[in-house]
C-alpha cells in the first residue's frame, strides 16, 4: 500500500540520502584539502576505487556465491588498457574509462565461458590461476606492458576541453563515478537477475530445476562484475598516472575479498563499509609501522570469526536500510524481495 | 639424449619433489577436513625460517636444523589448526560438515592467518633475502658421468623419499594413519565408531606440516633464498598439483607434482624464467576443464 504519507517520506529520505552523500564525498574532502591535508584527499580517492571494486566483487562472490580469488587481474586488465590507450595513442579519460570497462568484461566472459560449470573450491581455484596467468603477463609481456617498470600516464584528465590537475578535481570525478558505479550495481542486485544470482547462490541445482539458466547467469554475472572492476581499473590508472604489476597481484584480490568479507557477503552498504574500513583503518594505523597489513589480516580474522555475517550482513544491512532510509533504497519496497 | 636435457629433468625432479611435499600437506588435510588450507603455504616459510635461526643463531649441523625444521613445522600445523579450523568446526552434524558457508568461512579464515603469519615474519626478520652461511650452502657440484648434480639437489631427492616412505609407514601401520585414512573416507562413520575425530585432524596437520616446514628449510639450503613471501608461489604450484591429482589422492598428487616440476624445467629451454610460472597455471585451467575430478581424482560427491 502506498499511502501519501509514505511517498513523502521516501522523498524525505531520499533527500536525506543526497544530503549525506554531498557532505561526505563533497564537503569533508574540500574542508581537507583547504586545510592542506591533500594527502588524506589522495587517501579518500583510492578509498572511493576500492568501493567500486568491492560493490563489483559482491556481485560475484556476495550475490552469486562463487568465490572469486583473482578479482585484481580484471582491475589490472582495465587499468592496464585505459593507461595503454592514453599513453601510447594518447586518447582522452573519456573514451579509454569505457573501453577499460569493456576489455575487462570481455575477458571476464572468456574466464567465465570454461569456468561456469565449475563450484566452489574448483570454482575458487580456476580464478586465482587466471588471476596468477593475467598478473604474470603483465608482469613478463614486456613489449606490451613494460613489465615492472609500469606505464605512466602524462596526460592529465581532461573532460570537454578543462583539463583536471588537482587532486581535488580529480577526486571529486572519482566520486561521482564511484556514485554512478555503486548505483548501478545497487540496481543490478535489486532486479530480476539480483533475485536469480542469490537463487544460485542458495542452491544452484534447485535453481536451474526452477528454470534458471545457470551457466548463461554465471557469464552475464562475470560480464557485469568484471566490467566494473575494469571501471575502477582505468579510474586509478588515470587518477595516479602510473600502474605497475604490483598493483594487481594476488595479494590484492585478498583485499579487495576481505572487504567484503569483512563488510558482509551480499550486503551493499555493507560491503561499502568494508572497503572504507579496510583502506582508511591502514591509514589510521600508520604508527604501527609496517604492522598495518598484520591488522588488515586480524581485522578480517576476527570478523571472520565473530561476525560470520559481515559488519552489515545481508539480512540485517536490509532491514538497517529499511529502517532508516526505507523507501530511498529501493524503489520497489512493497512488492520486493523480503 | 642430451645432458643438457637429462640434467633439466632432474633439476625439475628436485624442484618436483619440493612441490610433492608441500600437495601431501594439502591433500592431508583436504582429504580429513574437506577443506583448502590456504596457510599450508605458510608452514613451509616457518620451517625456512625455523631453520636459519638455528643455523644463524647456534650453528648447528644440517641433520639437526632439519629435524628442527620438521618439529617447528609440525608444531605451527598444531597451532594453526587451534587458531583457524577449530573454532570453525563447532557443528559436527552432516548438514553443517558438507555446508558450503563452513567450507568457505575456514578458507577465508586460512588466509587472513596466512596474512597475518606473513606479515609479522616480514616485520621481524624484514622483507628481504636471509642470507645462509657458505658451509650450509648446498651448491656444490658432484660430477655424475658426463652430468654434474648438486648435493643440495640429493638432499632434496634423498630425503623427500625418505619421508614419502615414512608417511606411507605412518598411514599404512600405525593407529593414527589408519583414523586418518577412515576419517578421510567417512568422517560421519568413522566418529560412530569411536574415533577422536579432533585429534586426527590435529594429528594430520601436524604430518602435514612437517612435510611443509622440512620442504621449505631444504629449498633454503639449496637455493639460499629465505624471505617472508617464499611460501606463495610452491605452495601455489603445489596446489596446483593437488588439484590435478584429484584433490584427495596422494600418489596423485605427488605423481602431478613430478610432472609440473619437469614441465617447467623444460619449459625454461623454450621461454623465459618469468613466463614459466605459465606452465603450471595452464595446466591448471586445463584440467579444471577437461578433468573437473582430476586426472587420477577418485569419485567422490560434487565438491
Amino acid at each position: 500500500m502506498i499511502t501519501p504519507d509514505s511517498s513523502t517520506r521516501s522523498w524525505r529520505s531520499k533527500i536525506l540520502v543526497a544530503a549525506i552523500l554531498l557532505i561526505v564525498l563533497a564537503v569533508v574532502p574540500g574542508v581537507l584539502s583547504a586545510l592542506g591535508k591533500s594527502y588524506y584527499t589522495q587517501v579518500a580517492n583510492s578509498a572511493l576505487i576500492y568501493c567500486i571494486l568491492a560493490a563489483s566483487l559482491n556481485l560475484i562472490t556476495g550475490t552469486a556465491g562463487l568465490l572469486c580469488l583473482g578479482h585484481a587481474a580484471f582491475f589490472g586488465i582495465g587499468a592496464y588498457t585505459a593507461a595503454l590507450l592514453a599513453s601510447n595513442y594518447g586518447l582522452p579519460f573519456l573514451v579509454t574509462l569505457p573501453l577499460g570497462g569493456v576489455v575487462a568484461g570481455l575477458a571476464g566472459v572468456l574466464v567465465a565461458l570454461p569456468t561456469m560449470r565449475l563450484i566452489s573450491i574448483y570454482f575458487a581455484v580456476a580464478t586465482l590461476g587466471v588471476g596468477e596467468i593475467i598478473h604474470v603477463s603483465l608482469l613478463n609481456w614486456i613489449s606490451v606492458t613494460r613489465g615492472p617498470m609500469g606505464v605512466q600516464i602524462y596526460d592529465p584528465i581532461t573532460l570537454f576541453g578543462h583539463s583536471f590537475t588537482s587532486l581535488l578535481s580529480i577526486y571529486y570525478i572519482t566520486a561521482i563515478l564511484a556514485c554512478i558505479c555503486v548505483y548501478l550495481i545497487w540496481h543490478l542486485t535489486n532486479s530480476y537477475f539480483g533475485n536469480a544470482l542469490r537463487s544460485l547462490r542458495e542452491d544452484d541445482q534447485c535453481a536451474e530445476a526452477m528454470g534458471i539458466n545457470v551457466s548463461k547467469l554465471k557469464v552475464q554475472t562475470f560480464a557485469a562484475s568484471t566490467f566494473f572492476a575494469g571501471i575502477a581499473g582505468a579510474l586509478m590508472a588515470h587518477s595516479a598516472g602510473y600502474i605497475s604489476p604490483e598493483s594487481f597481484q594476488f595479494s590484492e584480490s585478498i583485499l579487495i575479498l576481505a572487504m567484503v568479507v569483512v563488510g558482509g557477503l551480499g550486503s551493499l552498504p555493507g560491503v561499502l563499509l568494508g572497503a572504507l574500513l579496510l583502506i582508511i583503518l591502514p591509514e589510521a594505523a600508520r604508527g604501527l609501522g609496517d604492522m598495518r597489513m598484520v591488522a588488515v589480516g586480524v581485522v578480517m580474522f576476527l570478523s571472520i570469526l565473530l561476525l560470520p555475517k559481515g559488519l552489515l550482513g545481508e539480512t540485517s544491512a536490509i532491514e538497517v536500510a529499511r529502517k532508516y532510509f526505507n523507501a530511498a533504497w529501493s524503489s520497489r519496497e512493497l512488492a520486493g524481495w523480503k | 639424449m642430451d645432458t643438457y636435457f637429462l640434467m633439466q629433468i632432474i633439476n625439475g625432479l628436485s624442484s618436483g619433489m619440493i612441490y610433492a611435499l608441500i600437495a601431501i600437506g594439502f591433500t592431508l588435510i583436504f582429504g580429513v577436513l574437506n577443506v583448502v588450507n590456504f596457510a599450508h603455504g605458510e608452514m613451509y616459510t616457518i620451517g625456512a625460517f625455523a631453520g636459519i635461526v638455528c643455523i644463524s643463531t647456534l650453528s648447528w649441523p644440517i641433520a639437526l636444523v632439519i629435524i628442527v625444521a620438521l618439529a617447528v613445522g609440525g608444531f605451527s600445523g598444531i597451532i594453526l589448526e587451534k587458531i583457524a579450523f577449530k573454532p570453525f568446526r563447532r557443528f559436527q552434524d552432516e548438514a553443517s560438515l558438507k555446508s558450503r558457508a563452513m567450507r568457505e568461512s575456514t578458507l577465508l579464515s586460512s588466509l587472513a592467518v596466512s596474512i597475518i603469519i606473513k606479515e609479522l615474519l616480514q616485520h621481524f626478520f624484514g622483507a628481504e633475502m636471509q642470507s645462509i652461511p657458505v658451509q650450509y650452502l648446498m651448491n656444490d657440484p658432484i660430477p655424475i658421468g658426463p652430468i654434474s648434480l648438486s648435493s643440495g639437489q640429493f638432499l632434496i631427492l634423498g630425503s623427500s623419499v625418505v619421508m614419502l616412505a615414512g608417511l606411507q609407514y605412518v598411514l599404512y601401520h600405525t593407529r593414527i594413519g589408519l583414523s586418518i585414512r577412515a576419517i578421510s573416507n567417512n568422517p560421519l562413520g568413522a566418529k560412530y565408531v569411536g574415533l577422536s575425530v579432533d585429534r586426527t585432524i590435529i594429528a594430520t596437520f601436524a604430518v602435514g606440516s612437517m612435510l611443509g616446514g622440512a620442504a621449505g628449510i631444504m629449498v633454503g639450503l639449496y637455493s639460499g633464498a629465505i624471505f617472508p613471501a617464499m611460501g606463495f608461489a610452491p605452495s601455489l604450484k603445489a596446489f596446483v598439483a593437488m588439484v590435478m591429482g584429484g584433490l584427495s589422492s596422494i600418489p596423485g598428487a605427488v605423481i602431478c607434482a613430478l610432472i609440473l616440476g619437469v614441465c617447467e624445467a623444460l619449459a625454461t629451454n623454450f621461454m623465459t624464467q618469468g613466463w614459466s610460472d605459465m606452465v603450471a597455471y595452464s595446466f591448471l585451467i586445463l584440467t579444471l576443464i577437461f578433468f573437473p575430478q582430476g586426472i587420477f581424482g577418485a569419485r567422490r560427491e560434487r565438491v
